[in-house]
């Protein structure tokens, strides 16, 4: 099998992971080829829109697990097909020259067993870091069940690593993954939290001590393929953040690929809008000290897709507006609708020369259009209708098209 | 007074030099297209490293750490009226001293912020957008940024491919980027390239068929999922002024893997 034909195969495998930051690391050029940034760097924008920043290729898509969501299942009839070791690095060394990619996003397949996987996940590594002396990004899967030490080395090589968990919560992983389980998938990830912190420690004393996930970890979610309610999802993605301490969570529309009865019917649309509500709210919970409660409760179980949930929160509680910019804090700031992280630090460091008014909250980049029924300037309410969770409800969400009625 | 300038920043700055030591000006304009009339005097100023050095020193110490980048960058802009936006913030930041970046909304801050953002955008994206094609000898892109973006990517590019040989060119202004691989000389912390002037575009077209060229464009059909298609997103992030140079949107015909 030719490598055009490998790439087919293995790139239509892997596309549906979502991850592909390159950030949260910054370091020079300190052997051959390559470097990192920390704000991370997208090279192109395929016709999904999503962005292009790492080789996002599986090694192998040869797989001995039959879950149910996933398009390598084992029971599934798929062309299937693995790279060795040089064709991977090959590719990558040579795709970064050209300033295609930002490095190389590794995941497998479990092939023969996770031990056997990981091994030869390692074997990438070694041969991209150690021969090639390349230091692009490298963002790389755990293999759930693989031993600790394989786990640890792949560590000393990757700049970030993660383990999917797919699914929020223990009843959905057993109907849709049975040869998994929950504490398979936290094992790795609580080994690698403690070893980030050991290495931290370490070198603080010793300079020397090797760098260990200098980017942390993330791990993705499908949304749409099981019943969860978008309260077990955000619940399980507050634990994950404070439990693992990890830097992003990403959600994953679920594209129906197998016919099942226990997933939606192949012709069903991924649900894209509940993927954008859950990824606004994820902003809330890590930039806009939101706490899960507040976005969801048991009677507010599912997001609005009519509205963000920042503005579903204002509108619940309208005891808080409006409130006064020149005097609200940062946090209170961020509460806002229309005032984001940017915004509010200008705000926050304008007022200290001089009190802001409401015609210089435009220039400040405050989506004034939202903004305007939630705040006083000077003690002014400026806002085009008084200020009245109906009103404003009526105004800013958007009205639901007007359809033909049926004659019969 | 106007003062006429030859394009380079220092020679920007011996005339922010001139308003301070010489007469006050009531503008600065690049040489080439500048219109005279009958109710205003000009100058035209020769560049004097001397006097450039002195103004750059001013900014870094009277002004914030950010101001000295904020004009730079604005002044890589393709726009007009920069000298004028660059010569208000400057003597507004002379007087306030490093409180200056914090009056987001001051009529001589904000259109400066604004055109600085954009160039700062416009780099961020290139270091990504940006392709090379290999002829067997060097590595060679082409571009045609909004602004004159070109010293901002050397860095970078000097840094992360440090052993290649590298030509970016900007074929809007007719200008390239030279890298020649060598490591960079002893006690300098700056790897050395060369930014020159090109008379005509030049002509390196990658001989042979490059195979990982091919593989690129498989690998940008395959990722895409084809149920999320999306064109009108992908064309925020990727304008359509920018597609030509990029080898992904090149016609690209799948054979049946």
């Amino acid at each position: 099998m030719d490598t055009m034909t490998k790439l087919s195969v293995l790139t239509g495998a892997a596309k549906y992971d979502v991850s592909c930051a390159s950030s949260g690391v910054s370091r020079g050029n300190q052997g051959k080829m390559g470097s990192t940034s920390q704000c991370g760097i997208c090279h192109a924008w395929s016709d999904d829109g999503r962005c292009i920043s790492l080789l996002k290729v599986l090694l192998s898509n040869d797989c001995i697990y039959d879950c149910r969501y996933c398009v390598n299942r084992r029971s599934n009839d798929v062309p299937r097909a693995s790279f060795t070791a040089q064709e991977i690095a090959d590719l990558t060394m040579q795709f970064y020259r050209r300033n295609y990619i930002e490095g190389l996003f590794l995941s497998a397949a479990v092939e023969k067993s996770p031990d056997y996987t990981m091994e030869k996940i390692i074997r990438v590594l070694t041969l991209l870091r150690r021969t090639y002396e390349f230091y692009g990004y490298i963002h790389v899967k755990i293999i759930p069940g693989a031993d600790p030490l394989l786990v640890q080395q792949a560590g000393f090589l990757a700049d970030r690593m993660s383990v999917n968990i797919e699914q929020p919560c223990e009843q959905s992983l057993r109907l849709m993954a049975p040869q998994k389980t929950l504490p398979m998938l936290y094992s790795p990830m609580a080994q690698v939290r403690d070893e980030i912190k050991t290495f931290k420690e370490d070198r603080r004393r010793l300079r020397h001590t090797p760098k260990f996930v200098p980017a942390g970890q993330s791990t993705q979610m499908i949304v749409g393929a099981s019943q969860d309610s978008d309260m077990t999802i955000l619940q399980t993605t507050s634990h994950l953040y404070k439990i693992f301490g990890l830097k992003r969570v990403y959600f994953s529309a679920y594209v129906p690929v197998n016919q099942d009865s226990n997933l939606p019917a192949l012709a069903t649309a991924p649900p894209l809008l509940r993927e954008h509500r859950l990824y606004q709210s994820d902003w809330l919970l890590r930039y806009y000290h939101f706490q899960v409660e507040e976005i969801v409760d048991p009677q507010h179980a599912n997001l609005e897709p009519e509205i963000d949930p920042k503005m579903s929160w204002a509108l619940r509680h309208p005891e808080f507006f409006p409130l006064e910019i020149n005097r609200a804090s940062y946090e209170e700031l961020l509460r806002v609708p229309g005032i984001g992280v940017k915004s509010a630090q200008r705000i926050l460091r304008q007022r200290r020369m001089a009190a802001v008014s409401n015609d210089e909250l435009k220039k400040l980049g405050v989506a004034y259009k939202r903004a305007q029924y939630f705040i006083t300037c000077k003690g002014i309410y400026a806002g085009s209708h008084p200020f009245d969770p109906v009103t404003v409800r009526r105004i800013l969400a958007p009205q639901p098209q007007a359809t033909q009625l049926s004659l019969f | 007074m106007d003062y006429l300038y030859d394009g380079t920043f220092d020679g920007f700055l011996t005339c922010i030099y001139h308003n301070y030591y010489d007469e006050a000006a009531d503008g600065i304009y690049p040489r080439e297209f500048y219109q005279p009339s009958l109710m205003n005097r000009w100058m035209l100023v020769t560049p004097d490293q001397q006097h450039a050095a002195r103004v750059y020193q001013a900014i870094e110490e009277k002004m914030a750490g950010d101001s000295l980048h904020n004009i730079y960058y604005a002044f890589l802009a393709q726009y007009p009226n920069k000298e004028t936006i660059i010569l208000n913030y400057i003597r507004l930041g002379f007087r306030m001293g490093s409180t200056i970046d914090s009056y987001h909304t001051h009529p001589h801050v904000q259109p400066l912020h604004k055109i600085a953002r954009k160039v700062t955008a416009e780099v961020h994206r290139f270091l990504g957008l940006l392709r090379f094609s290999d002829n067997g000898r060097f590595l060679h892109a082409r571009l045609a940024p909004d602004h004159n973006i070109l010293p901002m990517l050397a860095d970078h590019f000097a840094e992360r491919l440090k052993h290649e040989r590298w030509i970016i060119e900007d074929e809007k202004r007719n200008q390239a980027v030279i890298y020649d691989g060598f490591s960079r000389p002893k006690g300098s912390r700056q790897r050395h390239w060369y930014i020159i002037c090109l008379d005509d575009p030049l002509n390196c077209e990658a001989g042979a068929e490059d195979p990982y060229q091919e593989l690129w464009k498989l690998y940008f059909n395959r990722i895409a999922i084809e149920s999320r298609r999306n064109l009108r997103l992908q064309a925020q992030f990727v304008p359509r002024r920018y597609r030509k140079n990029l080898l992904e949107f090149e016609p690209f015909s799948e054979g049946d893997p």
